[in-house]
């Protein structure tokens, strides 16, 4: 069978994608039932230190990850139907390539927000 | 040199002696009759005499000599030749050699000689400094040496004699004949016609039974029959016993086994006749009496060894009777002597298990066998102290046959005393042997020793001042007991009262104090005095003797203090005085029944342990209300009513949906009490003082107890405390809430999640019943609190406002200066509710999966992607 690969871009400006490989579950709270389109997920922070390292937020967790090159880079297709032309059901285009992912793998780090809880707790 | 044939020939064995010389050691074979002659001659040819003569005689055989010859055989060759004997030569050769040789230098006589005569010198020198040094002492000693002890000399050498009391005497004969049956073999008492058949049928000479126990008495029994006890019938018996059967021997040996008892135990002051007893008592008996005094090693192992060599061996010399094992003065050493006492128990105790063990089993054989390997004690032991009460008794008291020593009267020592007195030749009156009699308590040895001393002396005996005239007692303090009997007691002094009054007095004063003061103790024997004075039946109608007493108790006790503050120890010296008064107060004549000082040591450790209790616990209060409490206003003036608070009669023990909302207020009260005041109800084992405090409870085999357990603070010897009681199952409701607020407050953060509604209810319920105090102590007056109750409570809490203070219902007292902390605690509330909120605000949350991840892998075609 023949597949034909169709790439609008030349081969060195192929998008770079990422994978955001998390160990866990992104949850929607019951209140946001339904409607999750637009919502941010969290807040990735890349700091430039000796090694790379990557802080993901979501919710109250901070996620600490790394940058990891996978060995078999991937490709990010799209699959176009196209009707009209009956002879050739579908097509595959390149949307972008795979070469790293960032890996969260360790346990999150809950943060404790606002200054006040922090400091009546401190009471109590 | 004239015959040159010879010549040669003598060369050889010639040449041979010297060589040997030089070895120092002769060849064997030159052993022969004649043999020191030759050895003559070669020294002689040595010397370069002339042998000519001698050398003659040597031919090649002996058939060429006549007369006398002997053989000489070369080593070397093994040639022999046969040398003529010429006797009289020799000798004269010998006696010139001898001249030679002293010149040389050697010695004349031999060393033999020489050594017995330098013995025999050094001997003589020996002898005659001896004799020069002992010359005196030598004569001093045969003179004394002479003369034997007076206690030794007249000491009672049968039954009869003895001094002792008669009951004792006879209670220690009867139990040392209780053994007989089992030691030898037979009863004394005679046996029925019907057993005698029996055992004439029964008995086989081919079944030799030969126990232990079956002691041959047929080779006593004719010395004894003379003695004593002449049944001839029962030498039959007896012999027949021993070819017995052993069933019936079983049974009979139930009926006339070993005393109960197997151990006799003689305690007495010394000199009243104790060993003397045992020991005439023992040999009347037939028995030979084997020793083990305080100077023999008595440990636990030679001792052992010691006693089954008595009770196990019978001696093959011509004195076989069975032995008696005395051992006297058992509590002189305490190590070692306690080591006697464990063997003895040991076997004792063995013994018992057995004899237990014997019933079991019915048949005879299995029971003899065991008895070897046991080895039961089957011979007499009589023990022997001076001390019942040492500790190292304890046990032995408890299983032996105890016999205490009294004094003998007065009048039969006396008796004793003057008989021998006459016998020495000594005059002595009977006053003043009566009055040393009595100086020395009726102890015989001691008024023998001084008789004896006196007599040797050539000095009367002196009525007047015995005490001043030597009298050798004993060395011995006496015991704590007698020290306190001593001072509860009149000592009879009948005679020195007739004399004169003031005299008796004095000596009884110096009597108490040499006694307490060689004892020492003071400390303890004031102790004694305390716990036993007031048990003392003296006449004391306006209580003014017990004031003095208890007076100088104290006086005591200040001066004790005060020597051990200072390290003053010379002031000890006035203790004794201090007992004489006590003893003039309250002596009688009657004796008293005198306890071991308990009471101070038990108050002491159960003040400790209190103590020890109550600080734990204070420690565990949380500090805002345990500083407010110190332990000693806490045990003088709150406990009480903390108590009454902790257990308000109005709770009842239902379910909590069924109280009223007055009674959960009063509930949920309590518990923050106990949560704050960190008391809990708790598990005990029942124990006998608080079945007795709560009847009703004490069926119960758990109880619950307050933690701390404070009803032992406020609980005294016969007095009932008035608290209400809570029912167990109210006890357990409030463990458990106690429990639970325990872990609320623990978790204080997290309060408000965890909360249960019906808490958190109650909470509210308080906060508003607080403003509304005052009203409720009006609808419920029924429980009337002591007015002591608030003023203690005022001291230790810290009421929040004015108005609550006044309201005397102390259990909401509590609760709203507790309330008022508990405003703090509604802050992190509200900020964890704002925290909720904060959270739920957030879209998305991130749930992390531990330990593995959902990612499966499967090999996908590419197929599935196109479709």
């Amino acid at each position: 069978m023949e597949i034909r690969v169709k790439c609008r871009c030349g081969e060195d400006e192929c998008s770079e994608w990422a994978i955001v490989e998390l160990q866990g579950v992104v949850e929607t709270q019951a209140s946001f039932e339904g409607s999750i389109q637009n919502l941010e997920i969290g807040r990735l922070c890349h700091t430039e230190s000796s090694q790379e390292t990557y802080t993901f937020t979501v919710g109250y967790h901070e996620l600490i990850g790394s940058k990891v090159t996978l060995k078999k880079p991937l490709l990010v297709l799209k699959k176009l139907q196209l009707d009209e032309d009956s002879g050739k059901g579908t097509e595959l285009e390149v949307v972008g390539i795979i070469r790293t992912k960032i890996l969260f793998k360790t346990r999150p780090k809950p943060l404790i927000s606002g200054n006040n809880l922090s400091l009546s707790l401190f009471c109590s | 040199m004239r015959i040159g044939y010879g010549s040669r020939r003598l060369r050889k064995p010639f040449t041979l002696w010297r060589r040997r010389k030089k070895k120092r050691s002769f060849p064997r074979r030159l052993f022969c009759p004649g043999y020191s002659t030759v050895h003559e001659t070669y020294r002689l040819a040595n010397l370069d005499f002339t042998y000519s003569n001698l050398v003659i005689g040597i031919r090649r055989y002996a058939s060429e000599i006549d007369g006398e010859c002997f053989p000489i055989t070369a080593p070397d060759g093994g040639e022999r030749v046969y040398a003529k004997f010429c006797r009289a030569l020799g000798d004269e050769e010998v006696k010139k050699l001898d001249v030679k040789a002293k010149s040389n230098g050697l010695i004349k006589d031999p060393i033999s000689v020489l050594l017995q005569l330098s013995e025999k010198e050094a001997f003589n020198k020996a002898l005659q400094t001896s004799s020069e040094d002992q010359n005196e002492t030598t004569s001093a000693e045969t003179s004394v040496m002479h003369e034997k002890l007076w206690v030794e000399k007249y000491s009672p050498c049968s039954f009869t004699e003895l001094l002792s009391d008669e009951q004792t005497n006879r209670e220690v004969l009867l139990w040392l004949k209780q053994w007989d049956a089992s030691v030898f073999g037979s009863e004394i008492r005679s046996t029925t016609e019907e057993v005698l058949s029996a055992l004439k049928r029964h008995s086989t000479p081919s079944h030799h039974k030969k126990s232990d126990s079956s002691f041959t008495r047929k080779k006593q029994f004719n010395r004894w029959s003379k003695e004593s006890y002449g049944h001839s019938k029962n030498a039959d018996v007896s012999n027949s016993n021993t070819t017995d059967d052993i069933d019936l021997w079983n049974k009979k040996s139930k009926l006339t086994g070993p005393p109960e008892q197997k151990i006799l135990l003689l305690c007495g002051a010394p000199g009243l006749g104790k060993t003397t007893l045992a020991h005439i008592a023992a040999k009347h008996c037939g028995y030979r009496v084997v020793e083990i005094n305080a100077s023999d090693e008595r440990s636990a192992s030679a001792i052992e060894t010691r006693i089954l060599d008595v009770v196990q061996m019978n001696s093959v010399t011509a004195d076989s009777r069975p032995k008696c094992l005395v051992i006297d003065e058992i509590d002189g050493a305490l190590g070692d002597g306690k080591g006697a006492v464990d063997v003895i128990l040991k076997m004792v105790l063995a013994e018992r298990k057995h004899a237990t063990g014997k019933e079991n089993i019915e048949n005879g054989k299995t029971s003899s066998k065991k008895e070897r390997r046991t080895a039961p004690l089957s011979r007499p032991i009589i023990c022997i102290c001076n001390d019942l009460y040492a500790p190292a008794l304890r046990p032995l008291r408890q299983i032996a046959k105890v016999h205490i020593f009294v004094q003998p009267t007065v009048s039969r020592v006396v008796n004793r005393l003057k008989y021998i007195c006459n016998m020495e030749g000594m005059k002595a009156r009977s006053f003043a042997l009566t009055a040393l009699a009595d100086f020395t308590e009726c102890d015989i040895r001691s008024c023998l020793n001084t008789l004896q001393f006196l007599n040797k002396r050539k000095e009367t005996l002196n009525v007047i001042d015995i005490g001043s005239q030597v009298v050798g007692r004993k060395d011995m303090s006496k015991s704590l007991f007698d020290i306190w009997k001593e001072i509860f007691t009149t000592r009879k002094m009948k005679r020195e009262r007739s004399t004169d009054a003031s005299g008796s007095e004095a000596k009884n004063f110096d009597f108490l104090h040499t006694l307490i003061s060689s004892r020492g103790d003071y400390d303890l024997i004031f102790d004694g005095i305390h716990e036993n004075i007031l048990q003392l039946h003296y006449h004391d109608p306006v209580m003014d003797k017990t004031i003095s007493c208890l007076d100088s108790l104290g006086t005591s006790d200040l001066l004790h203090r005060y020597i051990l503050r200072t390290q003053h120890m010379p002031l000890y010296v006035y203790f004794p005085s201090l007992v004489i008064p006590i003893h003039r107060r309250v002596a009688q004549i009657q004796k008293p029944i005198i306890e071991w000082p308990k009471s101070f040591h038990r108050c002491r450790t159960l003040l400790v342990e209190k103590q020890e209790s109550l600080r734990s616990w204070h420690h565990k209060i949380p500090p805002y209300i345990g500083r407010h409490l110190s332990i000693k206003s806490f045990v003088e003036d709150s406990v009480s009513p903390l108590l009454h608070i902790l257990s308000p009669p109005t709770l009842r023990p239902v379910a909590s949906h069924l109280l009223s909302d007055r009674q959960k207020d009063q509930l949920a009260g309590l518990v923050m009490l106990m949560c704050s005041y960190s008391l809990t109800y708790k598990n005990v084992k029942s124990d006998p003082v608080l079945s007795n405090l709560r009847e009703a409870a004490a069926s119960d085999a758990s109880l619950l107890a307050l933690d701390p357990h404070l009803f032992d603070f406020i609980s005294f010897k016969g007095h009932q405390f008035k608290h209400h009681v809570l029912a167990l199952a109210m006890k357990q409701v409030l463990v458990h809430e106690v429990e639970k607020q325990k872990i609320l407050q623990a978790s204080g953060g997290s309060f408000g999640i965890l909360n249960k509604p019906e808490i958190k209810k109650i909470n509210q319920d308080l906060a508003r019943k607080t403003n509304a105090a005052s009203n409720e102590s009006q609808r419920n007056p029924v429980t009337s609190k002591p007015p002591l109750v608030s003023v203690g409570i005022a001291t230790t809490s810290k009421p929040n406002s004015s108005d609550v203070k006044k309201a005397s219902r102390t259990a909401l007292n509590f609760f709203d200066r507790f309330r008022k902390s508990r405003k703090d605690y509604e802050d992190p509330e509200d900020v964890q509710k704002r925290a909720t909120a904060k959270r739920d605000s957030r879209p998305l949350l991130f749930k992390f999966n531990e330990g593995f991840t959902n990612a499966v892998k499967r090999p996908v075609r590419m197929r599935e992607f196109l479709l």
